[in-house]
């Protein structure tokens, strides 16, 4: 508890604390000090979606990625129709556009009500330029997870190419580490 | 309350706050006038209070060192014009250099009777008519400057009032603005905002960067060229350059009027029609090029029609207005429908 809550001048919000330490779990944030935090919390925009609402749409362009509160979030693809995955609490995806606006990879459908912050582009760009050491950061923590996935494909591909094992049986050696999980390129 | 139910709740709070808000506006329009004004300031200068905010202040702390940045400018500003301005309202009231004017109107009067008297022009008294124009034109600018004291002192205050609150809490506002849309159409309207944003930016800041350039340009070769007043036409000759093709006419009319009628010098005269040609050049090759490099590209039929119905609908605030107006609808439309392709709003 900080001294202005002690002194019981700012009210304790548990469920905003909590929020913060969502935002700590993802690896994009996870180097960010508490006031920088704040200011990332400044730009996100909150969203409530039923059970069964469209998040986004394949083939639409992408924005920003999603960072879900609470609720459970399904990830399907335009063929197929069946969920790929499921995200749950403190899970995000779609972050990829963030970087390259590009158009999303599946659609995300919300299977229970949800609470979601969205962190978009726009925001990201206006927020390197009034506070670039911030945006930085953010960027370098992209830059980072990017690096990350890159490798992980390399290392298939070296797999693949010299033992010619199955994708299914080298896609083990190379799972993302748990800091990682529910990320996907949407 | 499950979070489905709150969100229609808010938005149907929002919807209706907001639909309240615009039939207020409507209900009085100098409400609206200042809100537009003070909307386009804050959009002008936004981006000098985020240039401090990138030093490490709050966004309020910023605004708040803008305003303090910009009243000492005015504080300057005013000491050093008052005498100026006071002694320019009180030469126009009493009519100086009527004595000039009367010789020169004499011998315009004896020209017409030599040369038109055979059409009856011969028994016009133009000096009578000149003096009645010429003391109803100043009586009524400074009529206007003092007895609409009590309106320009509300507008004086009222929207550097809003300027500030737009520049503080604008961020504010705008996410507000884009919670209220439906989840469907959310995304679309963010993208679309943040293009807009751009491309507006550009085009009103390169607009009013062009309009304060092309007035101390005016202001400067007035006062070169000696000319009466020269503050305030150069002020208007600023301020008229917004208004395109009409502009620039307006603005150097007010000077060449001084110079027939109150200076009586025809060879002032057309030193001002040389030096406002030359500023229009420049400002045509040189300025715009450089500031209006990323402007909105209008239609000069649309340009002249905008002025019109802008002047029609709000008088000289409208025409000066109507093509950052036009510019405004033109983005919103262009962007609207290039951003909708993307999206499939009809699944």
């Amino acid at each position: 508890m900080d001294f202005l809550s002690f002194l019981g001048l700012r009210k304790h919000d548990g469920r905003k604390v909590r929020f913060r330490d969502t935002l700590r779990s993802i690896p994009i944030f996870s180097e960010l000090g508490r006031r920088e935090l704040a200011s990332v919390e400044r730009i996100l925009h909150k969203r409530e979606y039923s059970a069964g609402e469209v998040i986004f749409r394949q083939d639409e362009p992408g924005l920003g990625m999603y960072i879900i509160e609470t609720g459970r979030v399904s990830i399907l693809t335009d063929d197929s129709h069946n969920s790929m995955t499921e995200l749950g609490d403190g899970e995000f995806f779609g972050e990829l556009p963030l970087l390259d606006g590009g158009s999303r990879s599946a659609t995300a459908v919300a299977k229970t009500p949800c609470r979601i912050f969205g962190f978009f582009q726009p925001d990201l760009f206006a927020l390197i330029e009034r506070n670039p050491r911030l945006g930085v950061k953010i960027v370098l923590s992209l830059a980072a997870i990017i690096g990350m996935r890159l490798r992980a494909v390399n290392d298939r591909v070296q797999t693949l190419l010299t033992e010619g094992t199955p994708p299914a049986a080298t896609a083990r050696h190379s799972r993302p580490k748990k800091s990682e999980e529910g990320s996907r390129r949407l | 309350m499950n979070p489905a139910r709150s969100l229609v709740l808010n938005r149907w709070l929002a919807f209706s706050g907001l639909a309240l808000l615009i039939l207020l506006l409507l209900l009085v329009p100098g409400v609206v006038k200042m809100i537009v004004v003070a909307f386009l300031l804050a959009y002008i200068f936004d981006p000098i209070v985020t240039a401090i905010e990138v030093r490490g202040l709050s966004r309020t702390a910023s605004t708040v060192v803008f305003f303090l940045f910009v009243i000492s400018i005015a504080w300057i500003l005013i000491s050093i014009l008052t005498p100026v301005v006071y002694n320019q309202i009180m030469t126009l009231r009493s009519g100086a250099g009527s004595r000039q004017t009367s010789e020169v109107i004499l011998r315009l009067q004896a020209v017409v009777r030599a040369k038109l008297g055979f059409i009856g022009l011969g028994e016009v008294n133009l000096q009578e008519k000149i003096e009645q124009f010429s003391a109803y034109l100043s009586d009524t600018i400074v009529d206007f400057i003092l007895h609409e004291g009590l309106s320009i002192i509300l507008y004086a205050v009222t929207v550097p009032f809003l300027v500030f609150f737009f520049l503080k809490d604008g961020r504010e506002m705008k996410k507000m603005f884009i919670g209220i849309v439906p989840n469907r159409y959310f995304e679309f309207a963010l993208d679309l905002l943040y293009k807009m944003d751009i491309q507006l930016g550009n085009y009103l800041r390169s607009q009013f960067t062009d309009a304060v350039a092309f007035g101390i340009l005016a202001t400067i070769a007035l006062w070169l060229l000696g000319v009466k007043y020269f503050l305030f036409i150069g002020v208007f000759a600023g301020l008229a350059n917004l208004i395109p093709y009409v502009g620039p006419i307006a603005g150097a009319l007010p000077a060449v009027a001084v110079a027939l009628f109150d200076a009586g010098d025809v060879t002032l005269a057309l030193q001002i029609v040389l030096a406002f040609i030359i500023l229009k050049l420049t400002d045509d090759m040189l300025v715009q090029p450089l500031l209006v490099a990323k402007g909105v590209h209008l239609h000069p039929l649309l340009v002249l029609l905008a002025i019109i119905i802008g002047g029609e609908l709000f008088g000289m605030l409208g025409m000066l207005l109507a093509v950052p107006a036009t510019g405004f609808v033109k983005v919103v439309l262009q962007e609207s429908i290039v951003t909708l392709k993307k999206y499939r709003f009809t699944d």
